[in-house]
């Protein structure tokens, strides 16, 4: 019988690591493990080059090796005979090996001293099962099951609000997987806002994260799925956000006044692009306590969950078609009944950045600052409570990036720091792409214009 | 005994050899390909001038047919816990039965590993089941030595120094 690799890819892990063996064109073979074997397709994997070493020079000349791997929980033993076809110095494969490669060295020692140099990729010719006494394998996780409940949660949400709670709950329930988020791309300001998130002490949400950086960085900029199966500090969060705001140059202050949401040192880190047409809109990311918590079934369950959640995305941001379609029954205000006081609500826009303080509290910058201004400064002047996304799609002030940026979550991320910060001013949808702008205060507004 | 020729066989590598370490062994088959296995244990004659493996002959069938045809070997020695790793390589292996004494040596190996590897987080029970051959052969005739005088050694440890012969290497 044919071994398919796809059923080996647990082998492929790195809780056992594998072992190469290579010929010198003079005869003389070399035997050395490996610290990475990573599965790219039915037919391919790649190997992590390192070294400089004869194992390296080996493969170059005599390009047919031979390697071993060990089921994690079975000790089944398989041999492959792979052929190599070429170095990958840069892009989605080798950014997604060199992160794994980072919790690998470090769970192992050698955090400095593995440092990713290429990803190999070699065809697999055969794959051997070496004859042996396995144990018998662990019953199965039942994924695709969990995967159907989670698509239908996704599928009955009516709007982006909806969907991101249904994400999470999905993780949650469907994966036991109790430390989630989601975020969104910036397009324009290279970086990724948080949206949604679940299993921490704070939200986070509004707080951002440069493209290209950690995890959820590299994921977004490469477009791949990243895996890291043991704790690295060269992963971690805090050290990511700090060295980004440096990178960028911008005052840290406004960039730390939402924490991002994340564990200290999360042993397991998972990121999956969500995806449309090749475009990445935004990226889902999850984290465990636990060594090597998520696996590559996980890594496809949920790369199907965030491509169904991005075409959602897509279809919640078009116009509605029928857009006189009757308002929906108003829900009570959400504003808290201690914003009654007389003394109005100071709402200051700083030009420079779009960022808003209420009553000296930062709220929000960036797009849903201006959105929030445009929305308040209308309220103010023409006494107007209710608007639509098209309008504001349209409006002059808000400065939306480009087509292809998503007013509707830049709005719910707007909606949900208003309700965290449990401010006097509240938006509530009240129809697809409408919303009424709830104000429990005179508003006062003071405009602080770029210098 | 003399170790003359061999300076770089010391007490540490004998003893760390003798300790539960990972032992994988390749050879040269036709076409230049590799062939490779998973030694289970190992002893150097009472000169040190040669290296004994120990290996499954079902699991390694392939591998013992290119040491017998050609010679050529390479073996790979490596603390799981540290990964301090030394390579030996050889151009004149044999393969043979096992002596008087190796099937004990075999168990013993087995039981160091699993103790050395216990704390790694591995089970004695996958570690047991790595080592095993299939059922009904777990029997000495059913493993073979190998035997080879080692024609240079060398560091493997990952790292700068990887690929550095051992000092004294002939």
């Amino acid at each position: 019988m044919t071994i398919r690799l796809e059923t080996l890819r647990e082998c492929l892990e790195g809780a056992v690591p594998g072992v190469i063996a290579t010929c010198a064109p003079d005869g003389m073979p070399n035997v050395t493990s490996l610290s990475q074997v990573q599965y790219v397709d039915g037919e391919h994997v790649a190997l992590s080059y390192q070294f400089f070493n004869k194992t390296r020079r080996n493969i170059l000349a005599n390009p047919t090796v031979r390697v071993s791997v060990i089921h994690p929980r079975t000790a089944a033993q398989y041999r492959l005979t792979l052929r190599y076809l070429r170095t990958e110095t840069e892009g989605p494969l080798f950014e997604a090996m060199k992160a794994k490669l980072a919790g690998i060295a470090s769970h192992e020692g050698m955090a400095g001293i593995f440092r990713l140099l290429g990803a190999d990729v070699h065809r697999v010719l055969a794959i051997e099962a070496v004859p042996g006494a396995p144990l018998p394998p662990p019953l199965p996780m039942a994924r695709l099951t969990a995967l159907r409940t989670a698509s239908a949660r996704l599928a009955a949400a009516p709007d982006l609000e909806t969907l991101l709670t249904a994400t999470l709950d999905g993780l949650e329930e469907a994966f036991e997987i109790r430390h989630t988020m989601v975020l969104m791309l910036d397009n324009a300001g290279a970086r990724l806002y948080t949206l949604a998130s679940r299993g921490y002490e704070t939200s986070g949400v509004g707080s951002e994260i440069p493209l290209g950086q950690g995890v959820i960085g590299v994921c977004a900029s490469m477009g791949v799925p990243v895996r890291i199966g043991h704790a690295t500090s060269e992963y971690a969060y805090g050290r990511t956000v700090r060295r980004g705001a440096e990178d960028v140059g911008m005052g840290a202050m406004l960039d730390t006044q939402i924490p991002l949401p994340g564990l200290p040192m999360p042993a397991s880190q998972m990121a999956v692009p969500i995806q449309v047409r090749g475009r990445v809109l935004g990226v889902i990311h999850v984290e465990s306590p636990q060594d090597l918590r998520f696996s590559y079934d996980d890594e496809d369950a949920l790369m199907v969950l965030a491509a169904q959640i991005g075409l959602a995305m897509l279809d919640f941001e078009a116009p509605p078609e029928t857009p006189e379609e009757p308002a929906a029954e108003l829900r009570p205000s959400g504003v808290p009944a201690e914003c009654g006081g007389d003394r109005p609500l100071q709402v200051r826009h700083f030009a420079e950045d779009d960022s808003i303080f209420l009553d000296g509290d930062y709220l929000i910058k960036g797009v849903a600052g201006s959105i929030f201004w445009a929305l308040v400064k209308d309220h103010v002047t023409q006494q107007r409570t209710t608007f639509n996304n098209k309008e504001l799609r349209l409006d002059p002030r808000i400065r939306l990036p480009d087509l292809s940026d998503n007013l509707e979550a830049r709005l719910v991320l707007l909606g949900r720091r208003l309700a965290e910060r449990n401010a006097c001013v509240r938006m509530e949808k009240t129809g697809r792409g409408r919303f009424r702008l709830a104000v429990g205060r005179a508003l006062e507004l003071v405009d602080v214009p770029a210098s | 005994m003399s170790h003359a020729s061999h300076p770089w066989v010391t007490e540490t590598l004998v003893s760390f050899l003798q300790g539960g370490v990972s032992i994988s062994v390749a050879a040269r088959g036709p076409d230049n390909l590799a062939s490779m296995s998973r030694a289970c244990g190992c002893r150097f004659s009472r000169d040190r001038r040669k290296l004994t493996i120990f290996l499954s002959r079902i699991q390694a069938a392939e591998l013992l047919r290119d040491v017998a045809a050609d010679g050529r070997i390479a073996v790979v020695i490596s603390d799981p816990a540290t990964h301090r790793s030394w390579q030996f390589k050889g151009t004149d292996a044999s393969v043979a039965a096992l002596g008087r004494g190796d099937a004990s040596r075999l168990q013993a190996y087995v039981e160091s590993f699993v103790r050395s590897t216990e704390s790694l987080g591995y089970s004695p029970a996958l570690i047991r089941a790595l080592f095993s051959n299939p059922p009904g052969a777990g029997e000495p005739e059913h493993w073979a030595a190998v035997t080879f005088t080692p024609t240079c050694a060398f560091s493997q440890t990952p790292g700068i120094a990887a690929g550095n012969p051992l000092e004294g290497n002939p």
